[in-house]
């Protein structure tokens, strides 16, 4: 027996088109291009316009988006370095995510540490992870790695290699390659 | 900042002169659940400041995922909160489902389902064994605690033939099938479970010193507590009954009754008190599973022998043991997710920590340390 369940009544499925409409009835400003991943709406939008975007869509009431869940960076190589957030209304239950496109040559965005305390330690990660330069933040350490490390281990550019063989203190086994 | 503040002093009313001192805990620190550092800064015994440092133990998860396929990663997430290996493993393969658009099998579901909501058990054991020793029962409450983790760790070595670190589970079901006497051994086991918690319940709740030392310390409001991230029990703590589980169900949960325990004003005995309570409702659940479970597949039989996906971005979160865990995943071709991401809700609650600490009783700094139940696995990846 192989039966299937049921598909699972997702809460973000179905008003999804009209949060997206309720999006640009609210804040027509703000140029955002509109997606689907497989979970979630996305909205692709300008580093620029990501504060304006993301200040409105916690201020404005049939919004609400109060909950920032997640920080995201992408290594797209040639394309650049992309940030993906995750957001979530616990008001009206529905999530989304927007994705930053940073250009190749200038990985900067502003923080959203003013709106959410919760994108600190994201933040933080995503900027020694990445290299990503997020402009505002109050405190941009390391946060996992040593804090004088500058390194961006998750670049797609980065190695699979021990951090001490890459700094030439150790040397790795002969002919092992992971 | 640096990492030892400059001194400062005060000088208060009645002239009396006070200056701060810092006060290092961890990384190798009982009160610290694990390789984790805190420098506080006290005036007197006051905490005026905490700075955590985390990474300790941070293994490279993502990296990792990213350069193995999509079978051969599952052994690291299992390791990411290994006091309840299969929570993750659920997320992770969850995750893979919904690039790849694997159906898993009915029987599969509720396996996973009970077994992942036995490790909730057993991590909030590990909690109550643990708070307890914060809050100063010492061994009392952790051997008690013991004893039924040790039980249940039993039973998942003779279902998956392994105790801590099972991997289990498979993208499009479970590896094999429940041995024969699955029912009255799980049924045994609830049995003991329900008797281990009533033991810490009246260990615990029975006792005023603890219930008077933990009532109304750092409480949290729900408005902030959102704006910091937190989730889980902590959150729920604050009032609000929002699990992942009925908020957007996933597998099998929306056929099975449960109830959100919540508390009212989100301080430490609350958070206690609804992990006591939510540990009731994991073990009506599997009971529940044990009734609704049928014969049949435990893995998909159309699963190709390599796993690649072409195309597909997702965030899939479920209710971990500690909070939302969310599994961010890009695919863009290949045998290998280009890109995983994992939302630890122990990094995102352990990130709150500052604020909750400062203005309390180092003492009690180690309580509400100890209330958040962080996995340090978990926190640095």
């Amino acid at each position: 027996m192989s039966s299937t369940l049921p598909p699972v009544p997702a809460a973000s499925q179905s008003p999804a088109e009209t949060i997206v409409e309720a999006i640009r009835r609210n804040l027509p400003h703000v140029p955002f291009a509109e997606g689907q991943t497989a979970t979630d709406t996305d909205l692709a939008v300008a580093p620029e316009h990501l504060l304006a975007l993301v200040t409105g869509l916690k201020t404005r009431k049939e919004l609400a988006f109060d909950f920032l869940r997640n920080i995201a960076g992408v290594d797209m190589e040639a394309e650049g370095l992309v940030c993906k957030y995750q957001l979530y209304s616990f008001k009206h239950g529905h999530a989304l995510q927007i994705t930053v496109a940073c250009p190749p040559d200038n990985p900067r965005l502003p923080s959203l540490t003013g709106l959410y305390a919760a994108a600190d330690w994201h933040e933080r990660e995503a900027a020694e992870m990445f290299g990503l330069i997020f402009e505002g933040h109050p405190n941009p350490k390391n946060l996992l790695l040593e804090e004088d490390l500058r390194i961006h281990p998750l670049l797609k550019a980065h190695p699979l290699q021990k951090v001490e063989i890459l700094q030439g203190i150790e040397e790795g086994p002969p002919g092992f390659k992971f | 900042m640096s990492i030892w503040p400059e001194e400062r002093t005060y000088t208060h009313a009645d002239g009396f002169e006070t200056v701060d001192m810092t006060i290092n805990i961890g990384p190798q620190h009982p009160a610290t659940h694990g390789v984790f550092r805190m420098v506080l800064t006290v005036d007197g015994e006051m905490v005026v400041d905490c700075e955590p440092y985390i990474g300790y133990l941070h293994r490279g998860l993502e990296k990792l995922t990213e350069n193995n396929d999509y079978r051969q990663a599952m052994g690291f997430w299992d390791r990411t909160d290994y006091l309840a290996g299969m929570a993750c493993e659920g997320a992770y393969c969850m995750a893979v489902e919904k690039l790849a658009g694997i159906e898993v099998p009915e029987r599969a579901e509720y396996i996973r389902v009970m077994l992942m909501e036995l490790s909730r058990i057993n991590s909030h054991f590990m909690f109550l064994g643990a708070f307890g020793a914060d809050v100063g029962s010492f061994g009392t409450s952790f051997v008690y605690a013991w004893r039924e983790r040790e039980r249940i760790y039993d039973l998942f070595e003779e279902v998956t033939g392994d105790r801590m670190f099972p991997t289990y589970f498979r993208p499009g079901g479970v590896a094999m099938d429940l041995p024969e006497n699955f029912e009255p051994r799980v049924r045994w086991l609830l049995g003991s479970i329900r008797q281990g918690i009533e033991d810490l319940d009246r260990l615990l709740t029975g006792n005023e010193i603890f219930v008077e030392r933990c009532t109304g310390l750092s409480p949290l409001a729900t408005d902030r507590a959102i704006n910091m991230g937190v989730t889980g029990p902590v959150l729920r703590a604050t009032g609000l009954p929002w699990d992942l589980r009925k908020a957007e169900p996933y597998s099998i949960y929306p056929r099975i009754a449960f109830d959100i325990p919540t508390g009212r004003q989100g301080d430490i005995f609350d958070r206690y008190f609804v992990r006591l309570a939510e540990m009731y409702q994991s073990a009506r659940i599997v009971e529940q599973c044990l009734e609704q479970i049928e014969p049949g597949l435990v893995l998909n039989p159309k699963l190709p022998k390599n796993l690649r996906i072409d195309n597909g971005e997702c965030y899939v979160r479920n209710e971990g043991t500690k909070g939302e865990y969310g599994v961010y995943a890009l695919a863009r071709g290949g045998n290998k997710p280009y890109r995983m991401k994992l939302r630890s809700p122990s990094f995102c609650n352990l990130a709150g920590l500052r604020e909750m600490v400062v203005g309390n009783y180092v003492a009690d700094a180690i309580i509400i340390l100890g209330s958040l139940d962080i996995v340090l696995g978990e926190v640095d990846k």
